[in-house]
């Protein structure tokens, strides 16, 4: 068994601020570690702390306490972050360069010949869209396409550790995507990537495993799915039918069922004001368990209506953060 | 492999990480506007010298001269101060520095490669206007001379330095205090005389004096570069006459590398424990 790429341990960053010198623990001992070959994400909802520790491993900032240790060595090392690519969160680089210019200065950095960096910087701006734009300079760039860079430029080294602070903020749904695809690929090549971003259907689609952060600690660990709890909180129903049977429906399912689960984090009385909705596609009726479901598909099928969907609602992200946290670290503390 | 091939590989590896660094605040300082209009201020002030000279009779040549230097070192100064106080300010708020810290380098090299685009662009620049002041004498039918480069390299040390200190103020603290405690820093430093004679004068044997005299001496001395009307050894310097050896020249650039590397030195601990938050 090889050594973890990534292995944090008991981090902690305490920022330390202005005359006042208030403090905020932004970061609270945070431990986990990252295998090689893995697609691993950091959870967490904003101000959680993913950029911070993000920071702390690259050696922007120093850690409070805790370490880390990166392909084997401590943070810092030359020779490590040789093998490291880093996407800063909103990446803002010299607007006076064009993107290949701002390439070949970072293959200098990293000690490559001319003829090399040529040849990566050309195949990566091809691979991430920006031909059209690599002899711009960047001053007339729009946010996805310094996006783009960053990328190109967290790569140009040929990381075997790709460490990327939201690298799908400030995309369209085509840039999310083809994000998503480079990072399959960057795993399909056998290398390590820890992403952080909140949300759920970009982990879920691309994370081997995730750490939830939520308020400077790490809360779970794992594969998503195991996380997140499987049981069905509720079911949505999309159907269709006549006004008479809607009315009908309404006055016969007016109240969540008696005994039926409440769902957690909200608040009795908001939520169950009334199971049933319009939508553009048709009426909603949320059922809160199994028999009332059923009673409610037979009632529409009964009354000449058409059932369109019947979809169970499991908890999602945000009710997981909702139910770690609640509140966020800047409300709590200040 | 002995270590020595080692260390000299890793010292090359070293410069190449730091030239990178360097190539790029050349390139953002010829880009950058400001500069231009300096420079171009710079030149006009030459060109004005040529208008007075017309002006005086048989003294074209003299009056080119002095005002040539003048004009380079007045400039330089404003230049240095932006450029010293500038990049490394910009390179924080921008956040462009969050990119090229976690590339395999050290502070320290991207420190001193930021010190050393800045030194290459000082160069370039006090070049090029002493080549446009050697062109403006030409066609008054006088010489530059070598009198004339050793004031321009003076001046360049000068400029130097003060960038080296500016630096030193902007690892810690905002652009707009960078540049007056630089700038007023360069005002003393050129006024080191006045004060020296007031604390040996007025203050003799005072405790304050006794400071005032101390302070002055752990103060850069930018008069060392300036010397033209100033008094050696009994006759009056100046790069019409009589003007200082190489030998001075080579002293005012051991100091300005002394000084300066204690700078930069001071600049890369405190830039070393900086959070980039
Ligand atoms: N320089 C700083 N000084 C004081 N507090 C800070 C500083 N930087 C971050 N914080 C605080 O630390 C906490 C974590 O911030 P961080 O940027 O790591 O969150 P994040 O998880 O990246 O959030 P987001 O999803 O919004 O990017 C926040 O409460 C933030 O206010
Ligand atoms: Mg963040």
């Amino acid at each position: 068994m090889t050594a973890p790429v990534l292995e944090v341990d008991g981090l902690r960053k305490e920022f330390v601020r202005g005359f006042l010198r208030k403090r905020t623990v932004a970061v609270d001992g945070v431990s986990f570690h990252v295998e090689r070959g893995e697609v691993f994400g950091f959870l967490g909802p904003n101000g959680a702390g993913k950029t911070t520790t993000m920071k702390m491993l690259m050696g922007l900032i120093y850690p409070s306490g805790g370490t880390a240790t990166i392909l084997g060595a401590a943070v810092g090392d030359i020779e490590a972050k040789r093998r490291i690519g880093y996407l800063p969160e909103n990446p803002y680089f010299y607007d006076y360069l064009s993107a290949t210019e701002y390439l070949h200065m970072i293959g200098r950095i990293y000690g490559l010949d001319r003829h090399e960096r040529r040849k990566r910087a050309t195949r990566l701006l091809e691979r991430l869209g920006l031909a059209m734009a690599e002899g711009r300079a960047m001053r007339s760039y729009s946010k996805g396409m310094l996006q783009r860079v960053g990328l190109a430029q967290a790569l140009i080294g040929d990381p075997e550790l790709v460490v990327l602070d939201e690298p799908m903020s400030g995309l369209d749904p085509i840039g999310r995507r083809e994000v998503r695809e480079l990072i399959l690929e960057l795993r399909g090549q056998g290398k390590t990537v820890f992403f952080s971003t909140h949300i759920l259907a970009d982990a879920n689609l691309l994370c081997d495993r995730v750490g939830i952060i939520v308020k400077g600690k790490l809360r779970d660990v794992g594969p998503l799915g195991e996380l997140l709890s499987p049981k069905v909180l509720r079911i949505e129903v999309l159907w269709q039918g006549s006004a008479e049977l809607q009315a009908a429906l309404r006055e016969q399912f007016a109240e969540a069922e008696p005994g039926s689960e409440a769902e957690p984090g909200s608040e009795p009385g908001s939520e169950r004001e009334s199971p049933h909705s319009s939508s553009s596609e048709g009426q909603v009726f949320v059922a809160q368990a199994q028999a009332q479901l059923d009673r409610f598909v037979a009632a529409v099928i009964a009354g000449g209506g058409e059932i369109s969907s019947v979809t169970p609602q499991r908890e999602t992200l945000e009710q997981l953060f909702v139910r770690d946290s609640g509140t966020r670290p800047e409300e709590q503390r200040s | 492999m002995g270590t020595s091939s080692n260390g000299q590989r890793g010292l090359f590896a070293s410069f190449g990480r730091m030239w990178a660094i360097a190539l790029n605040t050349f390139r953002e300082a010829v880009r950058n506007k400001v500069l231009a209009i300096l420079v171009m201020f710079a030149v006009a002030l030459m060109a004005f010298s040529l208008v007075l000279g017309q002006l005086s009779l048989h003294e074209e040549v003299r009056i080119i001269k002095d005002l040539g230097l003048a004009g380079i070192s007045i400039f330089g100064v404003v230049i240095a101060l932006f450029l010293g106080v500038n990049l490394l300010s910009k390179e924080l708020d921008r956040k462009t520095v969050y990119a090229i810290i976690p590339k395999p380098l050290h502070r320290h090299e991207f420190l001193l490669g930021k010190y050393l685009g800045l030194l290459v662009t000082m160069v370039a620049l006090v070049a090029l206007m002493s080549v446009v002041l050697a062109g403006f004498l030409l066609m008054q039918g006088g010489r530059h001379g070598v009198l004339m480069v050793r004031a321009e390299i003076l001046i360049l040390l000068e400029l130097l330095l003060l960038m080296a200190v500016a630096m030193l103020f902007s690892s810690f603290s905002s652009p707009w205090l960078s540049a007056m405690f630089a700038g007023s820093l360069w005002v003393i430093g050129r006024n080191t005389a006045e004060l020296e004679a007031f604390a040996t004068g007025k203050l003799e044997g005072s405790a304050g004096g006794t400071v005032l005299e101390f302070v002055l001496d752990l103060l850069p001395d930018f008069r060392m570069f300036f010397v033209s009307g100033a008094n050696f050894d009994e006759t009056v310097v100046s790069v019409h006459g009589s003007f200082v050896s190489w030998a001075y020249v080579g002293s005012a650039a051991a100091y300005a590398a002394a000084y300066g590397g204690m700078c930069l030195l001071i600049a890369v601990l405190l830039f070393q424990r900086r959070d980039f938050t």
